[in-house]
């Protein structure tokens, strides 16, 4: 039976950054996931490296996210097809600019390089928004990338690096023997590993209950819109105030529309239809923000699951009660920030004092 | 909020998707039977493809009315003359898990809860691409019998006709009827391929009929028939089309690849086959199987065409390529299964009157059975798709670019799909699915383990406009705000 | 561009690569109605219930588009509303010229992404 230093079970964004960082320091390493990697959240979200969408607790983490993701030639083979746009969060209403004060408040006091500007400074950004926009919170570190690209990218350096992978295999148990950690499959077959890291995303409660942990994590059903290829209409990444939006145009002129409009759907039979009010709702307010998006037509409208925790913030850390095992995962918007995530926790697992405060996993037991 | 659907959400006995033989046939049964139906079809009447109606301001002479057009008059008739509420020119571009079908029609978006659902939206055809496939003037089998039933115009001064199955002759046959030229046919199938079929053609000996005197005005015109013969390139050439034959096995491998011929035309039609429309199906997430013999991947059904999903039927084509003459028994059955399964018609009666129906059945499936051998899919065919050719036409996506994402681990559909971008653009994989489910099954063993690509709302594209309507920012229904 | 009348316009159209004859002929079908749109800034006729993608076709315009990566020219494929090939502009959106009834006063606008 195969032992290894650290298994890693789940295969997304969080999984795939910590287990590249372990291996970049000769750990021997395994990922699992019951089926290929960054197909579930990392490769069906909308790709946005927005700081404005990103809760303020979370900013200080989204830069250095922000910073990766422009800077895969550096760390992961092959990139994402990451794009540095100005990024505007918009306010049409009074209420809208209110609460948009607010947001730019607490983003800044987290370091965030957001400046509020009037709606004339917007319509020069991006020259496609409505005419009625009234303010917006400006930041230049913004962009995307193609979630899909994600899979194909880890894949390429997690190879590289030698790093084990496992796709299409189930893991149904966890058993916790003396000296290491067995790791057992929905067809029998077992391996062994010294520590072991659950970053399985919306399957997270039920990993943890492998190993008698109990946390609750919610699952949200986010939908997610992309029209056919059309001519320019946008260049910036767009939100509304209230969070509610996330509009860009990728260079292939398709254009993802998102913002977390709730679809219907669970955990066992994944993303299944979306709602029509808010389908509809969705694209309306995609269009009043960029008007000429009218003349596209929608080509497919798909649903991804994102974990959530009691309190919207990640469980980064030790496994409360086990030695060597370990969590990473519910981040919120956490693609952006996912490959630091990974780094840091990876510090963690090396003995080495995180760069920055991790999230105790500890304070959501029964919660 | 402002109404988005122009109707109050109803509840109906049964909706039927799609007009053609079987649609009709199931929506009748079942609105005789005293269900309230309703039938839904993006065309502007009746007919599915095979009897699809030309223009109301056409009039064709009376010698030139195909027997299609005069059935397709009766089944109009028939439909006009019942209870079934009919929507035509609506695109059905969702249907939910609770069976609710939303439309874009020309008032609007509509939607219609339906306590059991007939899918009786037919077949797509198949072509496997070579190189040229995409210069303008090469279209299908099926888009030019449009162009000659339905639209009254030949496809081009003189056409080369290629592929296989019965569209073939009928296609050389109505060019020939319309005034036009066929330079050539290219048959894939070969003299002994049509030999077999005859038994089968027997049990429909009016078609068999008809089908040999459209070979006889073929053979009058003096068009030369390839037999056993496959298109393996096109390239154009000032306002000419210089199209590459080659021979093949049964299996669809390329014989002498170095002594092709060369014919030529103004126009390609061709068309490899049909298989199933499994559109809806999959979005539903109803268990299929792959059956080459019923022209592919096909929704599982039981005896009385219950599809997997329960309320779900499915008839005609859908469930397996066996013609329009199977298309009306089929639908017959479904729609007598749906009425009885709503406790519309009592069991006894349903047995009784499914009898006579499954006879008939039976005899015009063997008929089908025959046609759709001679449409059968050939994998090895798929040796005309070079690496330089060009496989998704949507996003550009060409053969080497395929083969290299296998070759670096993508082992079912959907992660190629991630890889390359095939099955991303608007078509959505309907006219690539054929050909790169066929490449992947090659090196990984079997379309089985290929698998099939994810189905999703919408059906197909609909414009932004359409689904907006008309509204204010206030109408707009926002959810919660995010987290600070 | 030109300074010809829109008439000489549909003449030229209408000259080496015009396929209007293929359109079969009033002994076997009568068209009984006819309407005008304008193509890419022609006026054009076409019969009453003619599908755009026909009106193009047997007006010679093959091309209705360019691809979306190789921009290789593309015209239509399926007739049938599925391949998504002949996507022109109508009257400002983005349509499959197969799923198009002519209509008086229509707008059309060809190469998309040329």
């Amino acid at each position: 039976m195969e032992k290894f230093d650290v298994a890693v079970v789940g295969g997304g964004v969080m999984g795939c950054s910590t287990v590249l960082h372990l291996s970049r320091n000769q750990m021997r390493t395994i990922i699992i996931d019951s089926g290929a990697l960054c197909r579930e959240a990392s490769g069906t979200n909308a790709g946005t490296l927005t700081l404005n969408m990103t809760r303020a607790a979370l900013i200080p983490y989204a830069i250095k996210g922000w910073e990766l993701w422009n800077n895969t030639e550096k760390w992961l083979c092959g990139g994402v097809g990451t794009r540095k746009v100005n990024g505007l969060s918009l306010a049409f209403t009074e209420e809208e600019e209110e609460l948009l004060f607010k947001r730019i408040e607490a983003r800044q006091a987290m370091g965030a390089p957001i400046k509020f500007i009037s709606g004339r400074k917007a319509q020069l950004l991006e020259p496609g928004l409505n005419n009625s926009v009234r303010s917006a919170a400006w930041c230049n570190k913004d962009g995307f990338t193609i979630a899909y690209l994600t899979g194909h990218a880890f894949r390429r350096a997690l190879k590289q690096e030698n790093v084990s992978v496992r796709e299409y295999s189930k893991v149904n148990k966890i058993e916790i023997e003396k000296n290491y950690f067995k790791i057992i499959f929905e067809n029998n077959e077992h391996l062994k590993a010294k520590r072991i890291v659950l970053a399985g995303g919306v399957w997270l409660e039920e990993m943890l209950n492998w190993l008698n942990v109990k946390i609750k994590i919610k699952c949200l059903i986010n939908q997610l819109i992309i029209t056919e290829r059309m001519p320019p209409v946008m260049k910036t990444v767009l939100s509304i105030a209230n969070g509610l939006l996330s509009l860009k145009q990728f260079d292939n002129g398709t254009v993802l529309i998102g913002g977390g409009w709730q679809g219907i759907g669970d955990k066992k039979l994944g993303g299944v239809e979306s709602i029509p009010e808010n389908l509809i709702g969705n694209i309306r307010l995609a269009c009043h923000v960029i008007p000429k998006l009218r003349y596209g037509r929608m080509i497919r409208v798909w649903l991804g699951l994102e974990a959530e925790t009691a309190d919207a913030l990640p469980i980064i850390g030790k496994i409360p009660g086990i030695s060597n095992a370990y969590v990473i995962g519910s981040v919120h918007s956490g693609y952006a920030s996912g490959p630091y995530m990974g780094w840091l926790l990876s510090q963690l697992i090396m003995e080495q004092e995180p760069e920055m405060p991790l999230f105790d996993p500890n304070r959501l037991i029964n919660k | 909020m402002t109404k988005i659907f122009t109707n109050d959400i109803k509840k109906v006995d049964l909706v039927v998707l799609g007009a053609g033989p079987a649609g009709v046939a199931a929506a009748n049964v079942a609105s005789k039977e005293g269900a309230e139906v309703v039938i839904i079809d993006e065309n502007s009447s009746a007919g599915g493809q095979i009897y699809r109606a030309p223009p109301n301001e056409f009039q064709p002479q009376n010698s030139f009315k195909s027997d299609e057009f005069r059935e397709g008059e009766k089944q109009r008739n028939i439909l006009k003359n019942s209870n079934v509420k009919a929507l035509f020119k609506h695109r059905v571009w969702s249907v939910s898990s609770d069976l609710v079908v939303s439309t874009v029609g020309p008032n609007g978006l509509s939607s219609w809860h339906a306590r059991s659902l007939i899918i009786a939206n037919g077949a797509l055809e198949r072509i496997i691409p070579f190189p040229g496939w995409t210069i303008p003037g090469v279209i299908g089998l099926a888009a030019s019998t449009i162009l000659l039933k339905s639209q009254y115009v030949l496809p081009g001064q003189s056409t080369v006709v290629a592929g296989c199955g019965p569209l073939l002759i009928a296609v050389a046959n109505g060019i020939i009827k319309s005034g036009g030229k066929v330079s050539a046919i290219i048959d894939l199938n070969s003299k002994s391929d049509w030999i077999k079929a005859f038994p089968r053609l027997l049990s429909r000996p009016d078609q068999l009929f008809k089908g040999m005197s459209w070979f006889a005005n073929i053979m009058k015109a003096g068009i030369k028939l390839y037999g056993g013969h496959a298109v393996t390139n096109t390239k154009q050439v000032d306002n000419v089309l210089r199209i590459s034959i080659a021979p093949i096995n049964s299996a669809g491998s390329i014989l002498d690849s170095k002594n092709q011929k060369i014919v030529e035309g103004d126009c390609l039609a061709i068309g490899h086959g049909l298989f199933p429309s499994t559109e809806i199906t999959r979005l539903l997430k109803a268990k299929h199987i792959y059956d080459p013999l019923k022209g592919g991947w096909v929704p599982l059904i039981d005896d009385d065409f219950r599809s997997s999903i329960p309320g779900v039927y499915i008839a005609g084509d859908a469930t397996g390529i066996s013609g329009a003459f199977s298309a009306v028994q089929k639908g017959r059955i479904a729609g007598m299964a749906a009425v009885r399964d709503l406790n519309v018609m009592s069991s006894q009666k349903y047995k009784a009157k499914i009898k006579s129906e499954l006879i008939i059945l039976k005899k015009n499936e063997n008929f089908g059975k025959a046609a759709v051998r001679l449409m059968k899919f050939r994998p090895e065919l798929i040796q005309t798709i070079t690496s330089e050719t060009i496989v998704c036409r949507c996003e550009d996506v060409f053969r080497s670019e395929i083969d290299e994402a296998i070759e670096s681990g993508a082992r079912d559909l959907n992660q190629l799909k991630a890889w390359t971008r095939c099955g991303m653009g608007p078509c959505q994989g309907r006219t690539c699915s054929e050909a790169i489910e066929a490449i992947l099954a090659s090196k990984v063993g079997s379309r089985e383990l290929a698998g099939q690509w994810t189905g999703r709302t919408p059906l197909r594209p609909v414009p932004i406009e359409q689904i907006i309507g008309k509204y204010t920012y206030e109408d707009i229904p926002i959810p919660e705000n995010a987290p600070l | 561009m030109f300074n010809f009348n829109k008439k000489t316009i549909f003449k030229y159209w209408g000259g080496k690569k015009s396929k209007q004859s293929l359109r079969v002929a009033g002994n076997r079908v009568v068209r009984q109605a006819f309407t005008t749109l304008t193509i890419d800034g022609c006026e054009i006729k076409a019969p009453v219930g003619e599908i755009l993608a026909v009106t193009l076709f047997v007006n010679g315009k093959l091309t209705l588009k360019y691809s979306s990566r190789i921009k290789e020219p593309r015209g239509f494929f399926c007739l049938m509303g599925s391949c998504q090939e002949c996507l022109v502009i109508v009257d400002g959106i983005i349509l499959p010229a197969c799923q198009v009834f002519v209509q008086e006063g229509t707008i059309v606008k060809t190469g998309i992404n040329k």
